[in-house]
């Protein structure tokens, strides 16, 4: 029995998440706060190279190493060069990371996605098939397009702070929603694809994450960030935009190609929520242990107004 | 008695805007509520207080919502509680829209506000309701756990419980009530029965509906020596210790702020930032009191701490003044978002409650534009006893006692110094506490004749302007030599790698007392060598500290006053662990 693995109610449904998610990212900011992240490069600096140099390099080695077909390395690589996700911005403050800094790195990496992403896409698949490649373009075009929301998330945001606040949570939240939506859709209707798939499949899809998270975190601190700012572009690295990679796939391929193009973008987004969760708990018993190790080296204040 | 002339002939009195007349430095009003009914019924649709969270998320009430409130809240203690005037109810909550309703409800029904601190811990609660016998706590969601260890040892019979987010708009008082339960939990589950505010708010308005009731009339009998509020301080002798303000007290000083601030309040259109806690009496007369009687708004963040948490509150409203301390301005000159954008729409800046640091000043006039303008004053007189002239505040002064207000430098037996040398300040005004509740001896030592003795040691210029050189028990005496520890902390503060320094005087067996400095850094290469050379460079050499000990940060005050104290204990048990050990030891075999 063959199914078509995307419905098109389905691409249409994604496409609105999307850009909501994108209007929820644009709320989570100001203008000023862009403003002052263009004045302070290093934190931009840190995201931009953990995003777009090493996480790119990290889906190559793996598609590599395990040997992934062409479609397969279209969808890993893809993976890689999409910038950070929203859903980060909320694992960033339940882990009680430094959340101003993840929503920056996520907004910087998704304006310049725009050209970023056809860039390392470019750079990474030379070597495949044309029909497999993704132009440059349509990725473009994409991005470009989702921007839209972004600036009309800021302007929310500038307009009303309570109504930005709360569409800022929305679209964390949507993107856990997405992910959810389809463990339920799209897991059970190709149950049978995924057994047949290669372990050496799941094998990078857990991976880019993990590997994304140990090496967001070793590069920050060996630039000398502060524990806590590691753990931030840790996650920040780790955490990509899982839908947006989805989108950008199911516009651009059809049919039997196009399943086999989302697989991996699928299960990173399905293991990245499970990881990420449980790195947040991880992440967030370090921070208590170093806030209590703080608390107790100073005296809190309303202990010693008197003796 | 001889060199008391040179202070009561008032040196300082052509300083005032205009001449100084007895007539001035009147309450004004009957009491306290008369004031705030007065506020409510100028400006019933303007808004009265916004709280900020650090996400931006913010609720607001207008001078009207107040009004009907605090009136439904008076009516809840009298009517539903059946509280008589002078029963003490405490209110103990960070910044927060229910602050004010509870606050002055608590004033409208003729009941004594005793202002307590959030962040007590369960014994210090035990001790504050204790000593004031309160009868109702009105109290915070995430404190309730802390009560309930210790209400059954208090005269407390009542609970009202509140929110932070109370009466911001449904969804966002929803997702943040959820955030804190669920995620943070902050918020404890107890078995305590405790009347939310709400409910207390309903059944106060309903008595008022069905029996008719003119809240007014519960204060007809108050008038300007009734007590309003008990505010609690340790003091120089370190219990804690409620000081009695009454109705006149409060109304006094704020007319007194009125006199130094004319042509810089404008009544109806500004905007204040309230990041220091409303149970502190500077914000609570200054930002609460001062600004809701000239129909200002109050910006309320809940917890300045860390500083980046005034950042929304600060972007998003036309903040045009702003109360601080030391420690407040110098976090927010730190900050990369308030560097860029400074708000530049910010005219006055108060400072108070302890030391304002030459450095701190200095950035602040070149970043925002506008001086910190520095005044002086304790919980035992209101607050303010001495101001700077907002147009020309001269730096590292107190500047000149407030209209109204007499000052004198005095020596340990209590006879005047002569003008230009150092003495322990005292003053006397109608802005001066009754006394301390239920402690007479405490009183007498701090209030004699009439005059309340501050502890810190001040010089006066020759036309009156007052500089504090520090509290009597921070100075250090080195070889006989008076070192002035916020002289040597400015000096080291000066330095663009210290972010903030604190300093102390430990036991020396050769000089009597030697300097040791608590050093926060900015710049990671500081060393002690570089501080070393930098005190060499600009102090003199006894009162050059012998030891820097880096910290991430210094004990606090909850208003972010550096806790000297706790630094200088720790200092002394480092300066002398054998001896230490020793009673240890000691204390082991006995």
């Amino acid at each position: 029995m063959e199914t078509e693995m995307v419905s098109a109610l389905e691409e249409r449904l994604l496409a609105i998440l999307m850009v909501l998610i994108m209007l929820g990212m644009g709320a989570s900011l100001t203008f000023k706060d862009f403003r002052i992240a263009l004045r302070h490069p290093q934190a931009v600096g840190i995201g931009f190279a953990s995003q777009y140099l090493f996480m790119p390099m990290i889906a190559f080695g793996l598609a590599q190493a395990f040997q992934l077909s062409g479609p397969q390395t279209i969808g890993l690589i893809l993976m890689g060069c999409v910038p950070g996700g929203t859903t980060s911005n909320i694992f960033a403050y339940f882990s009680r990371s430094v959340l101003s800094l993840s929503i920056l790195m996520t907004i910087c990496s998704t304006i310049a996605a725009f050209f970023m992403v056809p860039l390392v896409m470019e750079i990474y698949t030379r070597d495949l098939d044309e029909s497999l490649r993704i132009p440059a373009t349509n990725i473009a075009a994409i991005l470009f397009i989702l921007l839209i929301p972004t600036a009309i998330g800021m302007w929310l945001r500038k307009r009303n702070a309570n109504a930005g606040a709360v569409t800022e949570l929305i679209g964390g939240v949507l993107g856990i929603l997405v992910i959810l939506f389809l463990l339920v859709t799209w897991v059970p209707r190709n149950w049978q694809l995924l057994i047949d798939t290669h372990p050496g499949v799941y094998g990078s899809a857990i991976l880019l994450g993990l590997c994304g998270f140990l090496i967001g975190y070793l590069f920050s601190r060996s630039l000398k960030l502060d524990p806590r700012k590691a753990r931030t572009v840790s996650l920040e690295t780790g955490i990509q935009n899982g839908p947006l990679a989805i989108l950008i796939v199911w516009l651009t391929f059809d049919g039997v190609l196009r399943d086999e193009v989302t697989v991996i973008p699928i299960m990173y987004s399905l293991f990245i929520v499970i990881n990420s969760t449980i790195i947040t708990f991880f992440y967030r018993a370090r921070s208590i242990r170093e806030e209590l190790a703080r608390d107790q080296a100073k005296v809190e204040p309303a202990r010693n107004t008197r003796n | 008695m001889k060199h008391c002339e040179a202070y009561d002939r008032a040196p300082w009195s052509n300083q005032y805007e205009r001449p100084f007349d007895p007539e001035d430095v009147a309450p004004g009003f009957e009491n306290l509520p008369a004031l705030i009914r007065d506020a409510s019924s100028s400006w019933p649709d303007q808004l009265a207080f916004t709280t900020c969270m650090p996400n931006g998320m913010n609720g607001s009430l207008s001078f009207g919502d107040v009004e009907a409130m605090s009136d439904a809240f008076a009516a809840y203690l009298r009517e539903e509680l059946g509280l008589e005037a002078g029963t003490r109810v405490a209110v103990q909550m960070p910044n927060c829209l229910s602050f004010p309703v509870a606050a002055f409800g608590v004033l409208k029904a003729g009941c004594v506000l005793v202002n307590t601190n959030p962040l007590y811990t369960a014994p210090e609660m035990r001790h504050q309701f204790r000593d004031s016998g309160a009868e109702v706590v009105v109290i915070l969601d995430m404190f309730l756990d802390k009560l309930e260890a210790v209400i059954e040892e208090t005269p407390v019979r009542h609970v009202v419980v509140a929110s932070v987010a109370q009466w911001f708009p449904r969804v966002v008082r929803g997702i943040l009530k959820g955030v804190l339960r669920y995620w943070n939990r902050v918020i404890p589950d107890t078995d305590l029965t405790a009347t939310p505010i709400n409910q207390a708010l309903r059944t106060g308005r309903h008595h008022l509906n069905e029996k008719e009731i003119d809240v007014s009339r519960y204060t007809s009998e108050v008038g300007h020596d009734s007590p309003a509020v008990l505010q609690y301080t340790g003091g120089t002798t370190g219990v804690s210790k409620g000081a009695l303000l009454t109705h006149g007290n409060l109304l006094v000083n704020m007319r007194q702020l009125d006199l130094i601030s004319q042509g810089y309040l404008e009544p109806g259109r500004d905007c204040v930032l309230t990041a220091l806690p409303m149970y502190h009496i500077f914000a609570f007369t200054v930002n609460l009191l001062l600004f809701y009687h000239h129909g200002g708004r109050n910006v309320l963040v809940p917890s300045p701490r860390p500083i980046q948490n005034c950042q929304r509150a600060i972007e998003n409203y036309p903040i045009n003044w702003i109360t601080g301390v030391n420690t407040l301005y110098n976090a927010l000159l730190h900050e990369e978002w308030f560097n860029i954008y400074p708000p530049r729409t910010i005219k006055v800046a108060l400072a108070g409650g302890t030391a304002l640091h030459q450095s701190v000043s200095e950035r602040w006039l070149d970043t925002v534009g506008c001086p910190i303008v520095e005044g002086y004053g304790l919980t035992e007189s209101s607050p303010l006893l001495c101001f700077n002239p907002i147009n020309r505040a001269r730096p590292d002064s107190i500047g000149i006692p407030a209209p109204g207000t007499r000052v004198r430098l005095v020596d340990e037996a209590g006879a005047c110094v002569p003008a230009g040398e150092a003495g322990e300040l005292v003053a006397r005004g109608p802005q001066v506490m009754s006394g301390y509740w239920n402690r007479p001896e405490e009183t007498e030592a701090t209030v004699k004749d009439g005059w309340l003795h501050t502890g810190d040691i001040a010089v006066m210029d020759e036309d009156g302007y007052f500089r504090i050189v520090d509290r009597k028990k921070d100075m250090v005496l080195v070889s006989g030599f008076n070192v002035y520890p916020n002289e040597v902390e400015d000096c080291l503060a000066t330095m663009d790698a210290v972010h903030e320094a604190a300093v102390v005087g430990v036991p020396d067996p050769e000089s009597g007392e030697q300097v040791w400095a608590y050093v926060v850094p900015r710049a990671e290469a500081l060393t002690e060598a570089d501080l070393a050379a930098h005190c060499k460079a600009n102090l003199a050499g006894y009162k050059r500290p012998r030891r820097f000990i880096f910290r991430e940060e210094l004990p606090k005050t909850p208003v972010g006053k550096v806790l000297r104290k706790e630094l200088r204990d720790e200092a002394h048990r480092a300066a002398a662990p054998a001896t230490a050990a020793e009673e240890l030891a000691g204390q082991g075999e006995g």
